[in-house]
């Protein structure tokens, strides 16, 4: 599902720092590097810094002239900035931020939630919770057990008697019946814009 | 890794299920960052997993069983169905108070009373001219029906009906062969319609079958000016 066509334009919006597509290009990417970098990084503050730092160094580059010269590759050119800010955090735990860098800090769209995210949330919480309440009890008691209690995944399974690839269809499927209703949401936030 | 590959591997749910090996986690978040498709997948089950820590965390409340939940079987006792109820019980005691049981008391002792019946004169319709002997009561007056049943060879028993000015059976009482051979005064409930009766006396024999009858026919009157009994 493409929402927005990453082409020049696109691009040259996020050179002159049109908010709107700035807000879209964090919401697509945010939770891409954030899901990356928790595989990574220790703790969630660190998380937090390396994400940030991947964005503006991401805008900073694009404000060069030649900073991005494939427009449609602009996901691989995120991906590759945030493994160079891993491998920075990797060499030292603590580092100073560009100059430039904090600059683009600054103008980033504000991460705190809105009136009309907060209703979303909820609207959004209302559909996993019909999601899980649908969900056999093992299934519940298995999905609680790994991502909010984040036990051994080998002893869940054992515990409840499936095995690794019960727990992958598992999350697909929860998935495949959140899938429409994040579209949804996606669809709406684009008519918004 | 392209899109069929990273589908075909179910890369998604083994990438957030921590399950792929460093280098394929390499490949996959290279063709994620890329890919429209598997951002969305990834993001989509990310936020379900995310939203359903909070749910999880905080299970919907079991609603608080209501106070007409905890009645059990003493719930229609609730005002909403006991007023209306008590209300209409008071109309049916107030009915029976005041109506019904009067009026049973009155019969009752009615006929626990000595009371003298008159009798209907009763001849054959085969015998009577054209005009039947009449029988004044009040209304509502039992009266007393003096039956002498002509035995028939053929009949077990006997079935006696009233039949009432319309044609209509008023009532029927069957009696035994044995119990005719005497005379049976008969008494009668009383009736609120004045007018022709008659009085059937039919033979019936052991295979039940009706083999004859005998009419009995008198004119009911009701006595003028006076009023009947309650």
């Amino acid at each position: 599902m493409q929402f927005h066509a990453f082409d020049s334009l696109y691009l040259e919006q996020l050179r002159a720092g049109d908010f709107r597509t700035q807000e879209h290009f964090v919401s697509y990417f945010s939770e891409l590097i954030r899901l990356k970098l928790s595989k990574r990084l220790r703790s969630r503050a660190e998380v937090d810094d390396a994400r940030q730092e991947t964005f503006a160094r991401v805008l900073t580059a694009l404000r060069r002239d030649n900073g991005v010269r494939q427009p449609e590759r602009l996901g691989a050119f995120v991906n590759s900035v945030c493994n160079n800010v891993l491998l920075e955090y990797y060499r030292s735990d603590s580092q100073a931020p560009q100059a430039d860098a904090e600059e683009v800090q600054a103008n980033l769209p504000d991460p705190a939630l809105s009136a009309v995210d907060i209703i979303a949330n909820r609207e959004m919480q209302s559909e996993v919770r019909h999601i899980l309440d649908q969900l056999p009890e093992k299934d519940r008691s298995l999905i609680k057990a790994i991502f909010l209690d984040e036990r051994d995944k080998d002893e869940v399974c054992l515990d409840l008697g499936v095995d690794r690839e019960y727990l992958r269809v598992l999350l697909h499927r929860a998935k495949k019946s959140f899938k429409s209703l994040y579209l949804k949401r996606m669809a709406r936030e684009l008519r918004q814009e | 890794m392209n899109h069929s590959e990273a589908a075909g591997l179910m890369a998604t749910e083994k990438y957030l299920l921590d399950e792929l090996p460093p280098d394929l986690r390499e490949q996959f978040e290279e063709h994620l960052f890329d890919c429209h498709e598997c951002a969305l997948d990834v993001r989509a089950a990310s936020v379900f997993l995310e939203q359903g820590k909070a749910v999880l965390a905080n299970p919907a409340p079991t609603p608080a069983p209501t106070r007409n939940n905890d009645l059990g079987w003493f719930a229609w006792m609730r005002p909403a169905f006991a007023v209306p109820a008590f209300a209409a019980l008071l109309l049916v005691i107030g009915y029976q108070n005041l109506v019904t049981y009067p009026a049973l008391k009155s019969a009752v002792s009615q006929n626990q009373a000595p009371q003298i019946l008159t009798a209907a004169p009763l001849l054959s319709s085969a015998t009577r001219g054209p005009n039947a002997p009449a029988l004044t009561i009040r209304q509502g007056e039992p009266f007393l029906l003096p039956l002498d049943i002509v035995p028939q060879s053929d009949a077990s028993s006997y079935r006696i009906e009233l039949h009432n000015p319309a044609g209509g059976v008023q009532w029927s009482l069957v009696v035994s062969s044995e119990a005719a051979r005497n005379s049976l005064p008969l008494w009668a409930p009383g009736v609120s319609e004045a007018g022709q009766y008659e009085v059937a006396v039919v033979a019936v024999n052991p295979k039940g079958v009706d083999v004859s009858t005998a009419r009995y026919a008198f004119a009911l009157q009701f006595a003028k000016g006076v009023n009947p009994e309650p």
